[in-house]
């Protein structure tokens, strides 16, 4: 054999040697969101350029469809290493053995620690007893106001102190009625099927109560009323519009025809795109209290998923200083950990609003997660009927006692408070 | 040799079987026995016997409701979108110039995905910015309907919009080529013998067309209570209250929006058992109308 075939054969085995090692060390997790990855903040991409031995194998799922989906992938044992779970479903998840607790990841964790987050996280801890999930970001829901429109109408801005007499006066004077009909309305109808629980719950209503049991009654009733009174005695809010899965085809606030419209705070990088006129946002205003509905997904790690180490290696970068800011700055979402939510990554505005951003910051620390706990079947449904009653077609006393029997019906006698 | 020949056959059908099993009878009899469980999907099913059955059909229950409003849209949504298709049909065979071009546009609705269909509908139907009260508003009516959150429209618009589905556009092409079939010796008689377009129509097209009606019939009434889901789940979501709430509509709710996945089966065998009790109604009646032979 001549010196050269020996280094040829050297080179060979010491290069399989090397491809053999490589492909050993690349792990790959699989992930699933409903959000598709941005490209100018893309937080799966920086965390493969981070970790090169690991490779993240994205699935994105229709937001329509996710929890469906999810649900069934794990009934089959398909399901992700890492889960973004909706908070109605990280409950199910970790009864079902579906997730591992993460007390002990975090425990460990150089990047961040419990106390840094806002505190409806820490009190869904003290719900589930144990560490499931951490959130990717949070929402909650807010009001939009058009600044053009109540310069115009000379009536101050709204701010945090607002309560809903403040509310009501404003609209009256918002409201602009031309010939007989209603050029401007002072407030949108309520599209999303949050911003229902997030009212009531200004009117006094715990919506989940700390027992996690669904908590509706007097609250729902007075709003009701003042509600049906505000669209059909003194018509200043608009009709209630279809709305399905949440979604509404026809914005009255985007098209200019509303000064007012409550909505989630992820609007904001929707509504950043308006250039006619002024717009900024402010907190739900006050009832009996304050009051907002939290959103978020959870991070978590699949109890059958084989590369656990990994899948917590992609949680902590998402949840570290660098995750954040890519996530937040993708969505207009804030984060979750107070530290990085003072510095505002998500404030991305668009040239006409928002001016106000602490808006969210400070509804972050009174709201809750309410009837996100709960099945969204069950409170899709109640909401129907709540259009219902704002539309004259059934009374209020028939719409909460529906409330409350299918509340009943789904989650059971004891899951259900009347107030 | 006289047994190969036996087995032939039956490989050559062997797929087809394969597949019936594992993706329609598999999946029935799978339906049928988890609707006498409760399963949430990600625990194993509870056995619950009947009970199911009996919420569904206690007094008071809203199933009742949602059986009415099933049983109201199938009939009217079947009468209006074979009417049209038939409508359709028959102008398609008129004998004017361009009929290739009507054809396209009466055929184009149903091509275009019904998501996309019926969120257009929500705009041009909103009671703010739609256009339909726009135009009402221009003839001095100011303030226009609620279309889809008024309980006493919204059925009926539901309804109407049927015609633009791709089944509609579907029984449209039947009818067509159904129509292109009836001898004109017939038509040429008839006028011999002085019968004027309406008796044209009711004593030999519909006659001869009979079978293709029935046909158009029985399925536009299955694809009526199975697939309406598709159109009213992405339109109205079943909403204001349980106004336009189906059986299939009902039956997704059930399954994933609550994960009450055994009721949403006893659903669904409830619905199979409503489509073969009509499916053989309509085949019963049938011999009374429908004419196999010319």
């Amino acid at each position: 054999m001549s010196k050269f075939t020996k280094i040829l054969i050297l080179l060979v085995f010491v290069s399989c040697l090397i491809f053999i090692g490589l492909s050993a060390e690349v792990v790959t997790i699989k992930y699933a969101h409903w959000n598709a990855l941005s490209e100018a903040y893309n937080y799966v991409k920086a965390f493969e350029k981070k970790y090169p031995n690991i490779k993240v194998e994205f699935t994105l799922i229709p937001e329509a469809e996710y929890s469906q989906k999810l649900n069934t992938m794990a009934m089959t044992g398909t399901a992700p290493d890492v889960l973004c779970l909706w908070e109605c479903d990280i409950s199910r998840f970790a009864k079902a053995g579906l997730i591992d607790p993460l007390d002990e990841y975090v425990k460990g964790s150089k990047e961040f620690t419990l106390d840094d987050f806002i505190p409806a996280v820490r009190n869904l801890i003290k719900l589930q007893g144990k560490l499931y999930g951490l959130p990717w970001c949070f929402a909650t829901e807010i009001m939009y106001y058009n600044r053009d429109m109540f310069d115009k109408a000379k009536v101050p801005y709204p701010t945090e102190k607002w309560t809903w007499k403040d509310f009501e006066n404003a609209v009256k004077k918002l409201t602009v009625v031309k010939d007989g009909k209603v050029e401007q309305w002072g407030c949108d109808a309520l599209g999303f099927q949050g911003l229902w629980y997030s009212l009531i719950g200004t009117f006094g209503d715990e919506i989940v109560n700390e027992k996690g049991q669904f908590a509706i009654g007097k609250g729902a009733k007075e709003f009701l009323q003042w509600w049906y009174d505000l669209t059909n005695k003194y018509k200043v809010v608009a009709a209630p519009q279809v709305t399905t899965s949440g979604i509404i085809t026809a914005d009255l606030f985007v098209a200019g025809k509303s000064a007012i419209a409550f909505n989630g705070s992820w609007m904001t990088s929707v509504y950043k795109d308006i250039k006619n006129f002024r717009w900024d946002i402010a907190p739900i205003p006050k009832g009996k209290r304050q009051y907002s509905t939290l959103h978020t997904g959870f991070f978590a790690i699949y109890s059958k998923s084989k590369v656990k180490d990994a899948a917590w290696e992609f949680i902590e970068f998402c949840m570290s200083e660098e995750g954040q800011k890519l996530i937040n700055k993708a969505g207009n979402n804030p984060s979750a950990r107070v530290s990085i939510l003072k510095k505002g990554y998500y404030r991305v505005r668009g040239p006409m609003g928002p001016v106000h951003w602490d808006a969210i910051d400070k509804t972050a620390q009174f709201a809750q997660w309410g009837y996100v706990l709960l099945p969204p079947g069950l409170t899709f449904d109640i909401v129907k009927d709540f259009n219902a009653v704002i539309l004259g077609q059934l009374s209020i006393d028939e719409a909460l006692k529906r409330t409350v029997e299918k509340a009943k019906d789904i989650l059971g006698e004891e899951a259900v408070v009347v107030e | 040799m006289k047994e190969k020949k036996s087995i032939v056959p039956y490989i050559y059908v062997l797929p087809w079987i394969i597949g019936f099993i594992l993706f329609t009878g598999g999946p029935i009899i799978f339906t049928i026995i988890l609707s006498f469980t409760k399963w949430d999907l990600i625990t194993p099913p509870i056995w619950i016997g009947l009970s199911n059955f009996v919420r569904m059909f206690k007094i008071g229950s809203e199933f009742w409701e949602i059986l009415k409003v099933t049983i109201i849209f199938t009939i009217f949504s079947v009468i209006i979108s074979i009417t049209w298709a038939l409508f359709m049909a028959l102008l398609l065979n008129q004998k004017v110039y361009g009929v290739t071009i009507f054809s396209f546009f009466y055929f184009a609705s149903a091509v275009v995905p019904l998501i996309a269909l019926t969120f257009v509908f929500q705009l041009i139907l909103n009671k703010e910015l739609g256009i339909i009260n726009y135009i009402l508003s221009l003839i001095g009516i100011k303030e226009g309907p609620n279309w889809l959150m008024d309980k006493n429209l919204v059925i009926w618009v539901v309804i109407i919009l049927c015609i633009y589905t791709y089944f509609t556009g579907q029984m449209m092409l039947i009818f067509d080529s159904a129509l292109k079939e009836v001898p004109k010796e017939l038509y040429e008689a008839a006028e011999i013998d002085g019968a004027n377009s309406i008796e044209k129509f009711f004593k030999i097209t519909l006659p001869a067309i009979s079978p293709i009606l029935f046909f158009n019939l029985v399925t536009a009434t299955i694809n009526s209570l199975n697939t309406s889901f598709t159109l009213i789940y992405p339109l109205t979501a079943g909403g204001p209250g349980r106004v336009t709430q189906v059986i299939s509509l009902d039956i997704y709710n059930n399954a994933f929006k609550t994960f009450r996945m055994g009721y949403a089966c006893a659903e669904a065998v409830i619905l199979f058992i409503l489509a073969v009790i009509v499916s053989i109604v309509q085949f019963r009646l049938s011999k009374r109308w429908v004419y196999y032979e010319v």
